[in-house]
């Protein structure tokens, strides 16, 4: 300590020059650093999350229009949820997007990383145009892949026409395809982000693993299954979890392409918790169905953890 | 090492007081030279001339009052000034968009009343007063008062030699087809029916007396038979590719897309700017809204209101601003700039006529005067829920997805278990 002056967290470490205190003194001290450092992140935390959310909690067993005093209402808003059409809807709504997205930008990035993971000249512009889409706004997304949709102008009805598909679909304006049309245009915007996850995990596996395969005669597919796959375990299961609750969560896609349209057809469960709360005011009740998706998700997600800590064993 | 801690922990106190600070800003009721400071919650300040206007009108005529705007985005702004309220906000001046929104607030009691300030002014001449009128009492007063007629390329219709003083649907649908010529990029759509629900839905009520809260929507059967029909033959651009394309209907009528447009007062204003500015150089002329049968002109239209913040912090600035604005002399502002004010007397007409390139053709006199407005949507604490069901099965309607029937059905079911 003679001409630099000890880092505080050196200090900390190494103890103060005075005679050193005694166990739970010491403890307290480092607690109170590290409480310290952790403060502002903290109290904004609290503020904005923590408390907004056990407030949702409570809130969903009350009538509150932001106004007048809350009011308890014990179960009515649960009650209201279970006979309300619409909420079963964009239930159904909102598994059908996951059940498209998450599968499919799985794949496609597990696909697009593997493809990518190689040496070759340029195969960083290859990278970057795959990852553009992430970084492009989601409103021009958005608007630009609705054109894209469009069913009597569009580029993607008439290249299907070039290729010989003469009952083009309506893609945004039907019913039927307004969800697929939403999938694509997720899984395109997404893949990008979870390919990169996935380069990460492809550079961790030792390329012995891969020589050793081949002298053992084994083919690229067997060398894919067998140690790609199994070696990626810690990456798919982060990339799951992520997918999955975005899924659960999608509004700002859906909202600017379809607004929930045509009908009701892509309306999703989030899209019903901003109508309901914000524009209608009717905080009780909204607060209730956001409940039940926090619910929705988290039981998902405790499922995804038990069937990757078996497989760990 | 005990100073580095100590600064830690002030350096972190600082931030968060700073944080703190930021949320407990207060706007001082007056301003250094002792004016009275009026705050207004309106939208878009920079690109709508009529705030600009009313307020240095105002402004002029009371000198100890100087007038801050609150500036919201227009898309947001019924979510933010939602919210603004529920936060217990102070804004003096509140400017009500449209008037369901209007009963949400009011019904709430985020409102002061004005049925005094109604009292004293002569309720007659008050354009759209009524759809304020909320058990017998007042929350905002019109200042605007826009309803829909018929816009049309008059270089377009020139050949056709028809007469647009009292059309009916029929015969609109009949001229759109004959309107229709050329194909791709030379295309021109004899109409542009924009994607509202209210371009079919709102004329329906109008002209049908049809009750768009009631549950029954059998009334709606024939305007949507002509709006299908229309679309079918390509008369105009179907609703499908309007609203994947995000089809603006000023692109489609100032670029001599459409021939005619079906469209709120409020355009002719654009009309105006855009071509003084020369944006565009469309001829454009306005008749009366087509009609069922030949007779009286029924129209829909849905005014703009200032209202006055239960919780303002400066009350009596407030309703003088209120009673200024909507008054003869905000109307006669707002006439100027070629908007339709609530307020309406001969002198405000007049001045309304003389607007540099406004039509004064005899059709374009009788579409400025309809016999009767409706509104587009009657005030009830259920109209916005109702609103989400018609507009949700609207789609539906004009995607092909429902027959009509089935469409109208569905609505009235809906109407009927979800809102009851």
């Amino acid at each position: 300590m003679a001409s630099t002056p000890p880092t505080l967290f050196e200090s900390v470490r190494a103890g103060p020059a005075r005679p050193p205190a005694s166990g739970p003194a010491r403890r307290r001290r480092t607690a109170l650093v590290g409480w310290s450092f952790i403060l502002p992140n903290f109290v904004g935390f609290a503020a904005l999350t923590l408390v907004p959310v056990v407030a949702t909690l409570c809130l969903a067993f009350m009538q509150w229009n932001s106004y007048s005093a809350p009011e308890w209402v014990g179960l009515d808003n649960f009650r209201r949820l279970w006979a309300s059409e619409t909420f079963w809807i964009a239930l159904r709504n909102t598994a059908f997007y996951a059940a498209g997205h998450i599968p499919l930008t799985l794949a496609a990035s597990l696909g697009f990383a593997v493809l990518l993971n190689r040496r070759l000249k340029g195969i960083g512009l290859f990278r970057t145009a795959l990852f553009f889409p992430y970084i492009t706004s989601l409103v021009a997304v958005a608007v630009v892949w609705n054109m894209l949709f469009s069913p009597d102008t569009g580029p993607v009805n008439q290249f299907l026409h070039a290729l010989g598909v003469h009952n083009t679909p309506g893609w945004t304006t039907s019913t039927t395809w307004a969800m697929p049309a939403v999938i694509i245009t997720s899984v395109w915007r997404d893949l990008g982000y979870y390919m990169v996850l996935y380069l990460a995990g492809l550079q961790t596996i030792p390329a012995e693993l891969y020589e050793a395969a081949e002298v053992d005669g084994a083919g690229p597919w067997a060398r894919f299954w067998r140690i790609t796959v199994p070696s990626l375990r810690p990456t798919t299961f982060f990339v799951l979890i992520m997918l999955t609750i975005s899924s659960f969560k999608v509004f700002d896609l859906i909202q600017i392409m379809t607004e929930g349209g045509p009908g009701r057809s892509t309306l999703v469960l989030s899209q019903v918790i901003f109508r309901e709360g914000i524009t209608e005011g009717r905080f009780g009740y909204s607060s209730a169905i956001a409940l039940v998706l926090f619910l929705i998700v988290l039981t998902v997600t405790v499922v995804q953890f038990r069937i990757q800590q078996r497989g760990e064993r | 090492m005990k100073s580095a801690i100590v600064k830690a922990v002030a350096v972190a106190t600082g931030l968060l007081l700073s944080v703190a600070a930021c949320g407990s800003g207060d706007d001082p009721a007056t301003t250094a030279d002792g004016k009275t400071v009026l705050t207004i919650s309106l939208w878009n300040y920079a690109s709508t001339p009529e705030f600009q206007a009313l307020i240095t009108g105002f402004e002029a005529d009371n000198p100890t009052i100087k007038i801050k705007p609150v500036d919201i985005l227009a898309d947001t702004y019924a979510e933010k000034l939602t919210t603004m309220l529920a936060g217990g906000d102070q804004t003096d001046v509140l400017t009500m968009k449209n008037v369901i929104d209007y009963a949400r607030y009011a019904n709430r009691g985020q409102l002061a009343t004005l049925t005094d300030e109604v009292a004293k002014t002569d309720p007659a001449k008050y354009r759209g007063l009524d759809a304020f009128k909320i058990n017998g009492e007042y929350f905002a007063l019109p200042y605007r008062q826009d309803f829909w007629v018929l816009y049309y390329n008059k270089a377009l219709l020139k050949d056709s030699g028809a007469d647009l003083s009292n059309l009916t649907w029929q015969q609109y649908a009949q001229l759109a087809k004959s309107l229709t010529k050329g194909t791709g990029a030379n295309q021109v759509y004899g109409t542009y029916q924009h994607i509202w629900r209210s371009v079919v839905q709102a004329v329906a009520a109008a002209q049908t007396n049809g009750n768009l809260l009631g549950g029954d929507y059998a009334f709606l059967h024939d305007q949507y038979a002509m709006a299908l029909d229309l679309q079918k033959s390509g008369a105009t651009l179907p609703w499908a590719t309007a609203s994947t394309q995000k089809v603006t209907y000023d692109t489609m009528f100032s670029t001599g897309k459409a021939a005619m447009l079906p469209m709120g007062t409020w355009y002719a204003a654009k009309l105006l700017v855009d071509k003084a500015a020369g944006k565009t150089t469309v001829d454009w002329g306005i008749a009366p809204m087509p009609q069922i049968a030949a007779g009286p002109v029924a129209t829909f239209g849905s005014p703009t209101a200032f209202a006055v913040n239960k919780k303002a912090k400066n009350a009596a600035a407030a309703r003088t601003f209120v009673d200024w604005a909507s008054g003869p002399k905000g109307a006669l502002t707002l006439a100027k700039l070629g908007l339709y004010p609530s307020y309406t007397d001969a002198v405000v007409l007049a001045a309304y006529g003389a607007v540099q390139g406004m039509p004064t053709d005899a059709v374009a006199k009788k579409a400025f005067v309809p016999d009767r407005v409706a509104l587009e949507m009657p005030v009830s604490d259920k109209s916005s829920d109702v609103d989400k069901i018609l507009t949700e099965e609207h789609e539906l309607i004009m995607v092909g997805e429902k027959t009509i029937d089935a469409g109208i059905a569905e609505m009235g079911s809906r109407v009927k278990s979800e809102v009851g």
